[in-house]
């Protein structure tokens, strides 16, 4: 089949100026996108770059995007996206490009990866083996099945807003170690984990779990890394102070005391930070719908829900 | 048709003008609702999960004990509850130890029966779609609509659409507009997140999603944009004055509740439905809604 690639290019170096080149290529209708690539590269345009390794959608290496959405251009049929037109290709979102498709790893992944501290560190044991047991290694061996493809981060909301987020592929990594029963470094890690850029920084909207194709679920790890984090107490001032009013709130009164959140969350004493939230209750003010701090009935019931709420926070420990 | 209504804490809270726009619209479509008031904050997502899905159990019991499906006006409440009780409804030993440890107390048990969907599910799965638009007075023409449906309501699919009928849900904002009369405005931000959950952490990013959605419905042309989620108002419009400051452009886009937009559409003007609540000035909307009349 008659098939045209329409590609992102662009040379090395700070200056250089993204351009587009289109080929014209027959191709077998079984093959893939990474095989236009290669025969462009060999037959027409050797200065085309791009990543290839595995040829079997294992190694995430060709991670691409193609048409609209993300995709390993090794497992992509030219028959299926290039059926209506075009085959579009460019690099992933918000990552910076070496060359052509050719987009920076280190920066992408492996850096945030390092920043984790990807490797167990266990006590000590005299026989120089720790024994435990295979339910306890179940959950962490899904995690183990990552294969960093990086589609996880490249379906992230929030690293096109902030690339220095550490993304749900590194911290899927830390949960590994942190849920690790040998390791010995839980709490440190949590602390590195809490500080700005990582486990606070997620927004939770479950994209990188429907991204994952392993079923990795990266957003419920982060989840139960904050969860973690919760009962062990929050390092992280700004979201302590948020987490433990929206909790008095609710353990008081049944539900959320909304003006009291907002003057808790900058803190009480917290002039500058108060006086940033001025504008905004000025304005709900002026539309009658500030809601007044700490002037929050009570639910019917709320008794019971506080009740529920120590009781979980006692069975927890 | 009859519901036991969820009504959570952001529609009598920081967006008052919620919770009185669903109660009407519900009214006039006919859709009966008895309002759950002896139940907890579901966590929204900020409480862990070893406290909410107790508090969550009791709410589910409670509606159970009704006999009554579950509805709710808000995203963020939809997503976490449609989760926690597909914890509860999928792992019975988990439900039993809950129920035992936490409600037992209480003389309440959750035996894992209860359906919950939000009222945008309910105009589709429920109410249908021929009935709706047969009690559709005032056909929203000229109208140029952006769909916002944030994260909660789509995500995870496997749990929030489970089934093939239900796969439609992620487009039921998209259709709801035409077929309230207005024009369909598509934006490629409508099912990100709008950036609520992390005002605390990371203010500025937060404030960058928000600048992004709306502006970019604004530059398609929109003249609002709707949301069936009041914590995705919250941010897109409470705080829309301060994205704006952020990124050094105006936006000046207003965003209206989904009980709002079907409740314009039913002959409802623009002050029964709260619209001079909203911290965007929605005047612009409101005329033009009027002129419809």
């Amino acid at each position: 089949m008659q098939v045209t690639f329409d590609v992102y290019r662009k040379d090395s170096g700070p200056d250089a100026q993204p351009w587009r080149s289109t080929y014209d290529v027959d191709l077998p209708e079984h093959a893939t996108v990474t095989d236009g690539l290669l025969k462009i590269r060999d037959e027409i345009d050797g200065t085309l770059s791009f990543r290839a390794s595995c040829l079997r959608g294992y190694c995430g290496e060709c991670l691409t995007k193609i048409g609209r959405g993300n995709r390993f251009a090794c497992t992509a049929r030219v028959a299926a996206v290039g059926a209506s037109g075009p085959i579009v290709l460019n690099p992933v979102r918000v990552v910076p490009v070496i060359k052509d498709l050719v987009f920076d790893w280190d920066a992408f992944m492996w850096n945030k990866i390092k920043a984790v501290k990807p490797w167990l560190e266990a006590e000590d044991v005299d026989d120089g083996e720790t024994v435990i047991s295979d339910a306890a290694m179940k959950d962490l061996r899904k995690t183990m099945s990552c294969y960093y493809c990086g589609l996880c981060d490249e379906g992230c909301t929030a690293l096109p807003e902030d690339f220095h987020f550490l993304g749900p592929a590194a911290l899927t990594k830390a949960y590994r170690f942190v849920f690790d029963p040998r390791d010995t470094q839980t709490s440190e890690r949590l602390k590195i984990l809490e500080r700005p850029k990582g486990i606070w920084d997620c927004v939770h909207c479950f994209e990188a779990s429907e991204h994952c194709p392993r079923g990795i679920e990266p957003t419920e790890r982060i989840i139960a890394m904050r969860d973690l984090a919760f009962k062990t107490g929050i390092t992280n001032d700004r979201v302590a102070r948020h987490h433990m009013s929206f909790a008095a709130s609710v353990k008081e009164s049944g539900w959320v005391d909304e003006g009291r959140l907002a003057v808790e969350s900058e803190g009480l004493t917290n002039i500058p930070g108060l006086i940033k939230l001025l504008p905004t209750a000025m304005k709900a003010v002026a539309r009658g719908k500030a809601p007044i701090p700490y002037l929050h009935p009570k639910r019917p019931g709320a008794d019971r829900i506080k009740r529920i709420f120590e009781k979980g926070e006692q069975n927890a420990k | 048709m009859k519901y036991a209504l969820y009504a959570g804490c952001v529609s009598k809270g920081g967006c008052p003008e919620l919770y009185p726009a669903a109660t009407k619209v519900a009214d006039r479509l006919g859709i009966e609702l008895e309002e759950l008031t002896d139940v907890g904050c579901n966590g929204a997502g900020v409480l862990p999960q070893y406290i909410s899905d107790p508090i969550n159990a009791r709410t589910f019991a409670k509606a159970e004990k009704l006999g009554l499906p579950m509805m709710t006006i808000c995203s963020t409440c939809q997503g976490v509850m449609t989760q926690a009780n597909h914890r509860l409804k999928g792992h019975p030993a988990y439900r039993e130890e809950i129920n035992r440890e936490y409600l037992a107390e209480e003389g309440l048990e959750y035996q894992g029966t209860l359906e919950i969907k939000h009222l945008l599910w309910v105009l589709f799965e429920d109410l249908g779609i021929e009935e709706l638009k047969s009690k559709i007075q005032r056909p929203l023409t000229g109208l140029k609509i952006s769909p916002f449906y944030g994260c909660y309501l789509r995500r995870p699919p496997e749990i929030m659409m489970p089934t093939p009928e239900t796969k439609q849900r992620s487009t039921y904002l998209d259709q709801l507009i035409g077929i309230l009369g207005a024009e369909f405005t598509d934006i490629a931000g409508k099912g990100k997140c709008c950036g609520f959950p992390i005002l605390q952490a990371s203010e500025e990013n937060s404030l960058a999603m928000a600048a992004r959605h709306t502006g970019e419905a604004k530059g398609k042309g929109a003249d609002a944009m709707v949301t069936p989620c009041p914590l995705c108002h919250l941010n897109l419009d409470g705080n829309q004055h301060r994205a704006e400051a952020q990124v050094g452009a105006k936006i000046g886009l207003p965003i209206l509740h989904l009980p709002q937009f079907v409740g314009l559409a039913l002959g409802f003007d623009a002050a029964e439905m709260n619209l001079q609540r909203h911290i965007v000035p929605t005047g612009p909307v409101a005329a033009k809604v009027e002129m419809l009349s």
